[in-house]
């Protein structure tokens, strides 16, 4: 017994020591993560219960950044005076609206590329064979070779009123006159994001689909399913922690997105992200951006968290 | 041992060949598989055993032949429409489900309430022995439980054949050994075809009513297990069933019932024919003895069997048993000999003269 206890000791030791030299390993990472995330991130969050003053940020808690209606103070015979009234994030019609549109444009977005990417992820783990597999994902890598913006531009020239699509179908006689209805709505914007996220959608369902042990799929078939129910009962259920990945990767990023909404979206494709922009650089009211922006990041931490707890049974573990 | 003849038939293949490719992976396979049989497809890797057994299962397709399942053409019948239900190596328990509902994975389409398919899994749990456990994961499983929860599943949807491949290689000794008994029991219970594809020769022995023995895409020998080890038909089933001694012979002369040989070290020897299986010509004539079928004679022993001198070369103790290598009749032919060691049987010791018994019926000749 004495043995085991001065073993069960060393081991404590050397537990500890181990866990020092962790903590060293990852500290140079975690310093750097540190100042360029969690800083700003507070700082952010500080911004939004300040107020605004002009050109500066005054140092003076409250909360109507988010709710009720603030003022903005400027510099009158040298003293801070209240100028304008403003309304905050949730009093505002206008930040409500594009919130939730930013949210149901993210939506749609998410399905579009999850229900695109997931016939092209079972295509190459499927269908294509092991030594091919990485020639395909190198292709499917292709887009990710030119900048966002040039991709953005380039669905502007193809959704456009003299783009790629328009003259085509001009010049086949199908129509008389350019579509407008291709570019400058919500439907360019969902085109364009799922379009840029495809990769981030595809490799992680690949990846799910990969793992499935393919004698499962023989045994649902074994058992007497069709290669339909089999998929249904076996193949996607198995593959759904791929499926959350990718829905949780397009979902959490396209919400911020402020370019393609910008290029784009048109006037009624203006995003949450395009009104974080106008309070930060056209107004210079930084608290209410930074409220807006938190606001942002929580609706989209409690709907992805609610989305979690709906597909949790996907994600149990080997216990 | 011998199963009745009179039973019907349960699968029959004729002249299957399957190619993959240029490779030839089925050579020409035939042979029929009795009702309520316990049948094993013995062979090294790459024998084709498992291509046999995924044919019957509709895994693979064959490039000519037929495989019939109780009388019936498969040719193009999906796995899922096949009377057959098969434990595979990986045992392929889903594990996004429970051990019940993997149980129950087949019944969906059943006519029955969801409480009788729900009893019917409760006693499919209980008859491998895992009642109770209905409500666990399925990763929660041991490798002897996950193999347990295969065969319920399977049995439960009541198959014609259950297909095992290599059901039991993933298993430790201790559990292998006991759970090859609970096949056998299982089988004589439920009475379905079993088929086994096994490399294991002593679990294909232990466990079947006949085997057949495979080597590269083709049926060595088809037979019941003691035939198997008793009368081996070419050198290469003597080979893999067990050990057997191979000593270098002439063949003096042919008769109708007779031949007789002269073996190394043995002499002359005369053999019924039935010793004999039909010769293949390509290799020299050897004459093969079992260990167990030599014995050591202690000093004052007798026996009426014929002997022959030998010096101990190699001792190897196994415990219950002691191996024994011995050059014979002063020649450089060695042979392997088994003795059970009971109490007041001294281990020899290397170098040791001895005398062995042996018996003329107990020898084949591979010519």
């Amino acid at each position: 017994m004495s043995g085991n206890k001065s073993s069960g000791g060393r081991s404590g030791q050397l537990g500890r020591s181990e866990a020092k030299s962790g903590l060293l390993l990852i500290s140079p990472t975690a310093i750097f993560a540190l100042l360029l995330l969690a800083a700003p991130l507070a700082t952010i969050i500080a911004y939004s219960f300040m107020a605004d003053g002009y050109l500066t940020i005054i140092p003076q808690f409250q909360i109507c950044n988010y709710i009720g209606t603030c003022s903005s103070y400027e510099m009158k015979d040298g003293v801070l005076t209240a100028a304008k009234e403003y309304k905050g994030v949730f009093s505002d019609p206008l930040a409500q609206t594009l919130l939730v549109r930013s949210l149901g444009v993210s939506m749609m977005v998410t399905l579009v590329t999850v229900v695109l990417a997931f016939p092209v992820a079972y295509f190459v783990s499927f269908h294509v064979g092991p030594d091919r597999k990485s020639l395909w994902l190198f292709l499917i890598t292709i887009p990710f070779w030119t900048s966002y913006l040039v991709r953005v531009f380039l669905w502007k020239v193809i959704l456009g009123y003299n783009g790629v699509i328009n003259s085509a179908l001009l010049g086949i006689g199908i129509i008389d006159e350019p579509i407008t209805a291709l570019n400058y709505n919500v439907g360019a914007i969902i085109t364009t994001l799922a379009h840029a996220y495809a990769p981030f959608a595809i490799l992680p369902i690949f990846v799910a689909l990969e793992k499935i042990d393919r004698s499962f799929l023989e045994a649902g078939q074994d058992l007497g399913e069709s290669a339909f129910n089999t998929f249904r009962r076996v193949t996607l259920p198995l593959a759904m922690p791929g499926v959350i990945s990718a829905t949780l990767i397009v979902f959490i990023p396209t919400v911020g997105d402020y370019v393609t909404p910008n290029l784009v979206g048109g006037p009624e494709g203006k995003l949450v992200a395009n009104l974080i922009q106008l309070q930060y650089m056209k107004l210079d009211n930084y608290p209410l951006g930074s409220a807006t922006a938190v606001s942002a990041m929580l609706l989209v931490a409690i709907v992805s968290l609610i989305f979690l707890f709906l597909t949790r049974r996907y994600l149990r573990g080997p216990k | 041992m011998t199963f009745s003849a009179d039973r019907s038939t349960m699968i029959e293949f004729r002249d299957v060949h399957k190619y993959y490719g240029d490779y030839h992976a089925l050579r020409g396979i035939s042979g029929e598989i009795k009702s309520g049989e316990f049948f094993s497809l013995l062979g090294p890797s790459g024998c084709g055993k498992t291509t046999l057994l995924r044919t019957i299962a509709g895994f693979e397709g064959i490039s000519s032949g037929a495989v019939l399942i109780d009388g019936k053409d498969t040719a193009g019948i999906p796995p899922n429409k096949r009377p057959t239900n098969m434990v595979f190596q990986s045992y392929a328990i889903f594990p996004h489900l429970t051990v019940a509902e993997n149980v129950g994975f087949g019944l969906r389409r059943d006519p029955r309430s969801a409480a009788e398919k729900s009893r019917a899994v409760d006693e499919a749990l209980e008859m491998v022995g895992l009642k109770g456990y209905g409500g666990r994961a399925a990763n929660a499983l041991s490798g002897g439980q996950r193999q347990r929860v295969a065969l319920a599943r399977a049995l439960i949807l009541k198959p014609k054949v259950l297909l095992l491949d290599e059901p039991l290689s993933a298993l430790d000794k201790k559990m292998r050994e006991l759970m090859q008994v609970e096949l056998i029991k299982l089988q004589r219970q439920v009475g379905i075809t079993f088929i086994l594809v096994t490399h294991d020769q002593e679990e294909a022995l232990v466990m079947s009513d006949r085997i057949a023995v495979m080597f590269e895409g083709e049926i060595a020998q088809l037979a019941d297990p003691e035939t198997l080890y008793r009368r081996p038909n070419s050198r290469k089933v003597a080979d893999f069933i067990g050990t057997m001694n191979f000593i270098p012979c002439e063949v003096l002369s042919q008769g109708m019932d007779t031949i007789e040989v002269d073996a190394k070290g043995l002499g002359r020897v005369t053999l019924s024919t039935d010793q004999a299986p039909p010769p293949n010509g390509k290799e020299s004539p050897v004459v093969g003895l079992r260990p167990e079928t030599l014995t050591l004679l202690y000093p004052g022993q007798s026996t009426q069997d014929r002997t022959v001198d030998g010096v101990v070369d190699e001792v190897i103790y196994f415990g219950d048993m002691t191996y024994y290598d011995v050059y014979i009749g002063g020649t450089d032919v060695e042979v392997r000999l088994s003795m059970r060691n009971v109490p007041g049987r001294p281990i020899l010791d290397v170098g040791t003269q001895v005398q062995l018994a042996w018996n003329p019926s107990a020898l084949v000749l591979f010519r």
